[in-house]
């Protein structure tokens, strides 16, 4: 056991592509050839990705920031994996961006930030804040049902 | 709304102490330091999750003890409500409603208003512009609880604004543009939300407090409420809201960059209290001044009372017996027998008649409280 931790330390890294954990130089996802390579979801933590792909409904690629804009914590965009999101998004024949980043005060900075970087050459979206499913109108709280509100879309 | 019964455990000097309330007004009596303010300070932790005097949890646990407890039944028109908070030495306190722990703390909000008026009130007219900002605020909260949230974000983006302005200045170099307009835009996004509300219920509570100055001071007196934010903005729609922010801060952007701090934002507001036009905090006399903080005071009980649609609890912490009878019995009047009310004092003296008569009376000495014989 103690072994198997040692030997997951020495192995895992990062991978070159979306800097999410890999034990190969590219991981899975990446070198997934039946995966879409026009679309990029953008995440904070490699465990969003892992908390994404259990849905099993995305089927694009991700990038791993590694983290969010704190200056608190001394982390601005420079620590982040922002450059070679933005030469991704340059180079490859990428369509869409999707930013899947938590809803805090730092998350929404880094969505702003990125948002502000790639528009100029490709689609930005970013996934909707609201209600959880099976839950009631009644008891959402008033935080997240007013940000429901705010992210409200017209019914085709 | 009614507050039935509380329960303190291990909460300031209380070791375990049932209080219940059991006519409109309570007045408890006791020496100075056996735990009157302390009685208070629970019901107003229970209303805005916060104390005035004290900002960590630990400090409201009784010496020695890991946890402290403050539990309370509160009925309102539509049927009674368990609330309770448990506070720990190290570690986040719990909330719960009717035994259900609550996810987010400020869902609590709401479950019981007060309005407290003690002698820190009396600093809202002479004393900082911070008090005036936390004396609005815990307005706000009480009447739209997502301004809590507002609020919280705002200092949030506040404090990394100033941690990215305070690390430049220390090294002496200009703030990257790209990082500094990323929280500008926060800054402003979330600031605007701030002073948008603010403006909203001081403009709600000023033809109030001018109605209840006039009743209590018997003299064509106006009362002036002037909202006087950092950043001036006309027209109450978030775009043009926004754009003053980001203009204002332009203008200040040497200024902070020197002093490695945000100058700009709703952290700088003041409220402007005017008699006649001129401001109380120069001219108005000490009965002035007081006849000012009541009117303040019954115009929030009134404004929460329109908004909630109950009347909410008033708390006098050793207030009553410094008003004077006339006064006094102005006060009674306007909360008649409608709005709960508990009120702290040291002798009963100096109380007019009215106050006492069908008022539950409780003595409370060393954390102990008892009928009063």
């Amino acid at each position: 056991m103690a072994a198997a931790i040692v030997n997951a330390r020495h192995q895992v890294g990062l991978c070159q592509t979306c800097f999410h954990l890999s034990a190969e130089p590219v991981c899975s996802i990446c070198s997934d050839r039946t995966r879409d390579p026009h679309t990029l979801c953008v995440v904070a933590d490699s465990r969003d990705v892992i908390a994404l792909e259990k849905t099993r409904e995305y089927r694009g690629r991700y990038h791993v920031l590694g983290g969010v804009i704190s200056p608190m914590d001394g982390i601005g965009p420079d620590q982040l994996s922002i450059q070679p999101l933005i030469r991704r998004a340059s180079k490859a024949d990428i369509t869409e961006i999707i930013l899947a980043i938590s809803p805090s005060v730092e998350g929404e900075t880094t969505t702003l930030y990125i948002s502000q970087l790639v528009k100029p050459f490709v689609k930005v979206t970013q996934i909707a804040f609201g209600l959880p499913m099976g839950g009631d109108l009644e008891y959402a709280d008033e935080v997240t049902l007013a940000r429901a509100l705010e992210g409200r879309r017209e019914l085709l | 709304m009614y507050l039935q019964h509380l329960h303190l455990r291990n909460f300031r000097n209380y070791h375990d102490q049932i209080v219940q309330f059991q006519a409109p007004k309570t007045i408890i009596v006791g020496d100075n330091a056996q735990g009157k303010s302390n009685l208070l300070e629970a019901i107003e932790l229970l209303a805005t999750l916060k104390s005035h005097r004290v900002s960590r949890d630990r400090d409201l646990i009784r010496h020695g003890i890991p946890d402290a407890q403050v539990a309370a039944t509160v009925a309102h028109r539509y049927g009674t409500n368990d609330l309770d908070i448990t506070l720990r030495d190290r570690g986040r306190r719990t909330i719960r409603r009717n035994h259900e722990a609550l996810r987010r703390q400020l869902d609590a909000l709401g479950s019981l208003n007060a309005v407290q008026f003690s002698c820190v009130d009396l600093e809202l007219v002479r004393g900082a512009p911070d008090c005036r900002r936390r004396w609005l605020d815990s307005l706000v909260v009480q009447l739209e609880p997502v301004y809590a949230h507002i609020l919280q974000q705002y200092t949030h983006v506040l404090r990394q604004r100033n941690a990215l302005l305070r690390q430049s200045k220390r090294e002496s170099a200009s703030v990257p543009p790209a990082a500094i307009a990323l929280w500008d835009a926060q800054l402003a996004t979330t600031g605007s939300r701030v002073t948008r509300r603010r403006a909203r219920v001081l403009q709600r509570l000023a033809p109030l407090a001018q109605h209840w100055h006039q009743q209590i001071s018997g003299q064509p007196e106006t009362l002036t409420l002037h909202y006087a934010p950092n950043v001036p903005w006309q027209e109450d729609e978030p775009q043009q809201v926004q754009a003053a922010f980001l203009t204002h801060i332009h203008q200040q952007q040497r200024a902070e960059q020197q002093r490695g701090t945000t100058v700009v934002g709703p952290h700088r507001d003041d409220i402007d209290l005017l008699i006649n036009d001129s401001p109380a905090r120069l001219y108005a006399s000490q009965g002035q001044q007081r006849t000012l903080v009541l009117a303040l005071k019954l115009a929030e009980l009134h404004l929460i009372e329109s908004v909630v649609g109950e009347p909410p609890l008033l708390l006098l912490d050793d207030v009553l017996a410094e008003l004077d009878l006339q006064r006094q019995n102005h006060l009674l009047t306007a909360i008649q027998d409608r709005f709960q009310t508990v009120i702290t004092t040291t002798h009963l003296a100096t109380f007019e008649a009215g106050w006492l008569a069908a008022s539950q009376q409780l003595r409370v000495a060393a954390g102990a409280i008892a009928p009063l014989l």
